[in-house]
Parts: structure tokens; sequence; C-alpha cells
């Protein structure tokens, strides 16, 4: 599904990425774990096709095709899904019509025929449960006035609408008590499907509780220095990042 | 005519030939010049107007506010040629020639000028000596309407000064619509002032809607005086007309007056749209909200200019206000300028301006969803500017000026489907 070769990128000419390679086949779980400022948002960032980043060496194939050379756009239509750290508010653009464009220019994008508003909204109302979003969000403006929780059950909502092939999930167990998560964390464990392939940044262990990786990576200082199984998310848990690097190091 | 009316025309006219049209020697006629928008008109400013033109019900009906349920008054060529029907008791809107007739004393009010109210220039003198028609409206005391008031005024491409008067009684409430619309090619010009009187605690909704045709002046006054405890809640929008100018001037003048001022101009080809605001803190304990945005595209140009004065009684002022502009294309202009002036330590007040593009996180959040760059772009452009629109709690009123901003900024889907 991904492969990342040798990935560097810099910001502002400051190297963030120095050498990340990293393979996620078909319904994998993958979590990337790591301190603050190790680039693992930057990763994400690249991967989704946010601007600002330069790419100085690698490649990342994403379904045999280069993802570098595609727009944001083109990438969302492939099956791309970025659930954002900080989802933005965009006041005055309605939920739903937000996710019926998106999920229409991906269906023309394949060929297939456009869903009319009904359809759509019987699909919208559907997934709208699994994450156990009030109905009333779907008519309001983007994420305008959401709590952080709503926030980051909305980006599963989407989610689950634009069902994509590869879902990046930044942060998205922070800033949600423990209701939520558990919500939240249910979403996504309904999501998952031998077609569909699931990296998990996070900061904590928390969220490996409810959504098991099969796989947990530790990046640090912009690169991966240690690839594991779910065990490693404990061990993490408990003894911290620095004797990953001091390993990495000796 | 009347003796009373008689000295207000000629105090008009007095005024007018000392001032003249304003030139852009003037700090607030600075970025526009009317020279150009007022060559066709010169010779024919001061004639009595014609007679409005006759325009058939369909017409009508094309320019007016669909699905709107209202009070209508229509008016052709600042003449009054429909009347509303049915106005509840203590209600009262007449066609202002009349009362100038029948009442001089009442229909008087809304024409007589201050020449020393804040941005008072030639073209307020021009109406005070010639307007011969509008509506009077008063609403009495304790009354609520329960349905807007909708002044339709067309222009068939001819003069038209108009002078309304909106007097809204203690603790009565209303909605008024003014429209302003024109026919396809006319070249007209139209010049309106509009004097509102709140009395205590009077709630006024009132929305100011400048649809004229392409080739069209429209330049519009509206003074606004406010007594203890009122509100005053105002859009102005401006999507028509080749050159276009609203003052509005609202005085807070007792304790606990409030007003919230929005607009939107939206301006493209060679447009050009102006708005100068004064909004005059007299009394302790008021507040204000000004929220103005504009969208510029091709080589249109808009002004804003927004004064916030505190004066030295007016303590616990509170007032806030901020005007957003995106530029579309890089030769269209915006000339934005916030002026606060206080005279006193006991306010609370901010004010901010900016020019700017589009955010670029919105940007990426649409396209990481399958949205186009050009999609994105279009609707967070919408976007930007249905916020001014979304306060106006007039379905029908916003819904028909979210069309027709919509056409003049394109999107390809519905707009029923995009709005939140």
């Amino acid at each position: 599904m991904l492969k990342i070769e040798n990935l560097h990128a810099s910001v502002d000419g400051k190297k963030i990425l120095k050498g990340i390679n990293l393979e996620i086949g078909s319904g994998e779980v993958h979590a990337i774990m790591g301190p603050n400022g190790s680039g693992k948002s930057t990763l994400s960032n690249i991967i989704a096709g946010r601007d600002g980043y330069e790419i100085t060496q690698g490649s990342i194939s994403y379904k045999g095709q280069d993802l570098l050379a595609m727009a944001p756009e083109e990438r969302a239509w492939e099956g791309v899904f970025l659930a954002f750290q900080y989802p933005v508010e965009i006041p005055g653009v309605n939920n739903t019509y937000l996710l019926k464009a998106g999920v229409n220019a991906k269906r023309k994008h394949r060929g297939q025929e456009e869903l009319d508003a009904m359809d759509f909204m019987q699909i919208v109302r559907e997934k709208a449960k699994l994450v156990e979003l009030d109905p009333s969000f779907l008519s309001r403006g983007v994420n305008e006035g959401f709590s952080g929780g709503e926030k980051k059950r909305n980006e599963i909502f989407q989610m689950a609408v634009l069902e994509p092939d590869l879902a990046l999930l930044d942060e998205t167990d922070s800033g949600l008590d423990i209701d939520a998560l558990r919500i939240v964390a249910h979403g996504v464990n309904k999501l998952r499907s031998a077609e569909r392939s699931i990296i998990m940044i996070t900061h904590y262990q928390r969220l490996l509780d409810y959504i098991q990786p099969d796989v947990v990576h530790v990046l640090a200082d912009g690169k991966i220095l240690k690839t594991g199984d779910a065990k490693l998310a404990l061990e993490l848990e408990e003894r911290g990042y620095d004797w990953v690097r001091e390993e990495a190091a000796a | 005519m009347s003796d009373i009316v008689r000295k207000v025309r000629e105090q008009g006219q007095a005024a007018f030939a000392r001032l003249g049209l304003p030139t852009t020697r003037l700090e607030t006629w600075k970025y526009t010049d009317v020279k150009r928008a007022m060559a066709p008109f010169l010779e024919r400013l001061a004639e009595a107007p014609a007679k409005p033109e006759t325009l058939d019900t369909a017409t009508i009906k094309a320019l007016s506010i669909a699905d709107l349920d209202a009070y209508r008054l229509i008016l052709v060529d600042g003449r009054m040629v429909a009347e509303a029907s049915d106005l509840p008791e203590g209600v009262h809107a007449e066609s202002l020639a009349k009362l100038l007739a029948e009442h001089p004393e009442q229909g008087i009010e809304p024409l007589g000028m201050e020449e020393d109210a804040p941005l008072f220039n030639g073209f307020v003198a021009l109406n005070a000596a010639h307007a011969q028609d509008g509506v009077g409206i008063c609403i009495d005391d304790k009354i609520k309407l329960d349905k807007p008031l909708y002044i339709l005024h067309i222009c068939s491409g001819q003069v038209a000064h108009v002078c309304h008067g909106i007097h809204v009684g203690t603790q009565a409430e209303a909605t008024v619509i003014e429209h302003y619309a024109g026919l396809d090619e006319a070249t007209g010009f139209t010049n309106v002032v509009t004097q509102v009187r709140l009395m205590q605690a009077g709630h006024l909704r009132h929305i100011r809607l400048q649809q004229e045709s392409g080739k069209q002046t429209h330049i519009g006054r509206v003074s606004v005086h406010q007594r203890r405890d009122s509100q005053y809640s105002s859009h102005s929008i401006a999507l028509g007309a080749a050159l276009s100018r609203v003052d509005i001037v609202t005085s807070l003048a007792e304790a606990g007056a409030a007003c919230n001022l929005n607009g939107l101009y939206l301006t493209t080809g060679r447009q050009h749209a102006d708005h100068h605001t004064v909004i005059d803190h007299k009394a302790p304990h008021c507040t204000s909200r000004e929220m103005y945005r504009g969208v510029m595209d091709g080589r249109s140009r808009a002004v804003f200019n927004g004064r916030v004065v505190v004066g030295e009684g007016a303590i616990k002022t509170d007032s806030a206000q901020t005007n957003a502009n995106l530029l579309l294309s890089a030769t269209a202009e915006v000339d934005t300028k916030p002026e606060l002036e206080i005279y006193n330590d006991d306010v609370k007040c901010a004010h901010g301006a900016t020019i700017g593009q589009l955010d670029p996180n919105q940007l990426f959040y649409l396209k990481s969803r399958g949205l186009s760059e050009d999609e994105a772009r279009q609707l967070l452009t919408f976007a930007f500017a249905d916020e001014v629109l979304v306060s106006i709690d007039v379905p029908a009123v916003r819904r028909h000026i979210e069309r027709a901003a919509f056409s003049k900024l394109p999107l390809g889907a519905d707009i029923s489907e995009v709005l939140a």
C-alpha cells in the first residue's frame, strides 16, 4: 500500500526527517510513536500533501504510484485521508456539503456516477451514528464552534464517509476525555478492514489500548529508531523514549 | 408648498451651491472620484424628476426578493408607485410626497439636514433640495411589527433623489428592508437619504441592499439617532452599480444604546464601492459592533472607512470594529482605514483591518477532502462573504443576497447545499 524510502525533509532549511523507511501493507494498522518534535506530524503532513516541506531525498510510493508528484486532492481521490491533529474551522461551509463534494469528486475520478442528495444523506446519517455524532452537526459549518472532542469525532466521521484506503490519524487521541476516546476508537475499529491501512500517530500508549496496532514504530530525531509489535508500545509507556535512543546510538 | 418645506428646499439649494459635488480634495472622498460617474447627470441634477417609468408586474417581480412575506412599498425613479396595504394598527408607512403636502411638519423631519453632521456633503444637500418622495415610516410605541417592511426602489435610468424617514417608538420593534434595483442597461443616478430615529428601547433591524444595474451611480446616507437602550442593527450590502457610496452615521446619544453595523461589498470588473461609517458614542454604557467585509475582483476598487468616536462622557463604552478584505486579482484594490478617537479612559475598544488572501490551512483542509484548488478557493471566498449575511434573520432576504453574491462569485455547485 505505502512504501517510504529514505525520506529526508526540511522546513525552512531545518532538517526534520532524516531518512525514514517504512512499509505498510493492505489492512495493516501501524502506530508511529515518539516524543514531541520528532517529526511525526511532518510525516503525516507530507503524506497528505501539505505545502511548506522540502523533500530533499527519498520517495513515497502509494499503490505503486509516486505519491509526492500528486496534488493533495488527487491523493484524496486515490484514497488517502488525514485526520487532522488540529481540525480547521471553516465557518459558512456546510459540513455535509464538504463531504458530498469530497465523495463525488472521488467517484468522478474513479469513473463512478455521482451520488444524489438523498442517497448521500442516508449514508451520512448512518455513518454519524458510528461516532455518535449529533445529526445537528451535519448542517453546521465545518468544525464551527465544535469542542476539541467534537472536532476529533468529526474527523473520524469524515473518514467513515470518505472510506479511504490509507488513513492517517494524527494525534487523534489528544484532547479527548476517556468517553470520547472510547467512542472514537470504536469508530476506528469498525472501519478496520483487509483493504484499509491505518497509520496512527500518537504520543501516548492510551489510544493503543483501544485500537490494537499490528506494528509499532518509534520515531525520534527524524528517524525510525525501532519497530516492534504492540508490546513495544507498553514498554515505551513504562520506560519512556530515552532507552530507544540510547539503544539506537549504541 | 408650505413655508417650512420651502425653507428646507432653499437651505438645501444654498448648501449645494456652496459645496457642489464632493471632490477627491476632501479627505472623506479622497479615494472616490465621482466626476466621471456623475458626468451624465450634471445637467439634470436639479430638474424636477420626470414621471416615473411605467413598469409591468413581471419586471417588478423579477427584481424583487422572492418568497418574502412582507409589507411592500414600491418606488420607481424616486416616486412611490405602490403603497403598503393592510398595515397593522400602530404602523404607518406613507409616501413622503403625500406627507409633505398634507402634513408638512411630519414630512419635513427626514428631509431636514444638519450641515454640521459628520460626513455631510453636497449629495445630502441636493437631496434636501430636490427629494420629492420616499417613505415616511412610524412605528408607534410598544408596537412590534410582525413582518418586515420592504421598500423596493427601481431606477429606470433617471435621476432619483429619495428620502426616507423611519421613526421607531418607545419599546417598538421593526425590520425595514431598503432594496435598490435597476433596469438592465439603465444609466441612472440614485441619491438616497434615510433618517432613523430610535426612541427609548426601540429596536430596528435595517437591511440596505444595493443591487442596481451595472451603469448606475448610487449614493446613500443613513443617519441614525439613538435614545436610551435602543438597538440599531444594520446590514449594508453593495453588489451593484458602477459607482456606489454609502455613508452610515449613527449617534449613540443616550445611555445603554447599542448599534451593530454589518456590511458586505463585492466588486468585479471596474466597479467602485465606498463605505464610510461613523459611530458616535456620546453617552455612557453604549455598545457598538461593526463588521464589514469585502471581496474585490477584476480591476474593481473598494473603500472602507470606519470612524468610532468616543466622547468625554461616554464612559464604559464597549466598541469593536473589524474590516476584512479579500483581493481576488492583482489589479483589484482596496483602501481601508479604521479610525478610533477616544476622549476618556474608561472604555473597551478594539478595531482591526485586514487585506489578504485565503487561509492556507483552510485551503489545505478542503483539498485534503478531495476538493480541487479552484473549488476550495471559491468555496472559502463565498464563506468569507457569507459570514456577514448569517446574522440576517429574514431567511428570504439572506437567500436572495447569497444567490446574488453567488452569481458574482461563481461556484459550480447548488447554493442551497453549500451553506451552513
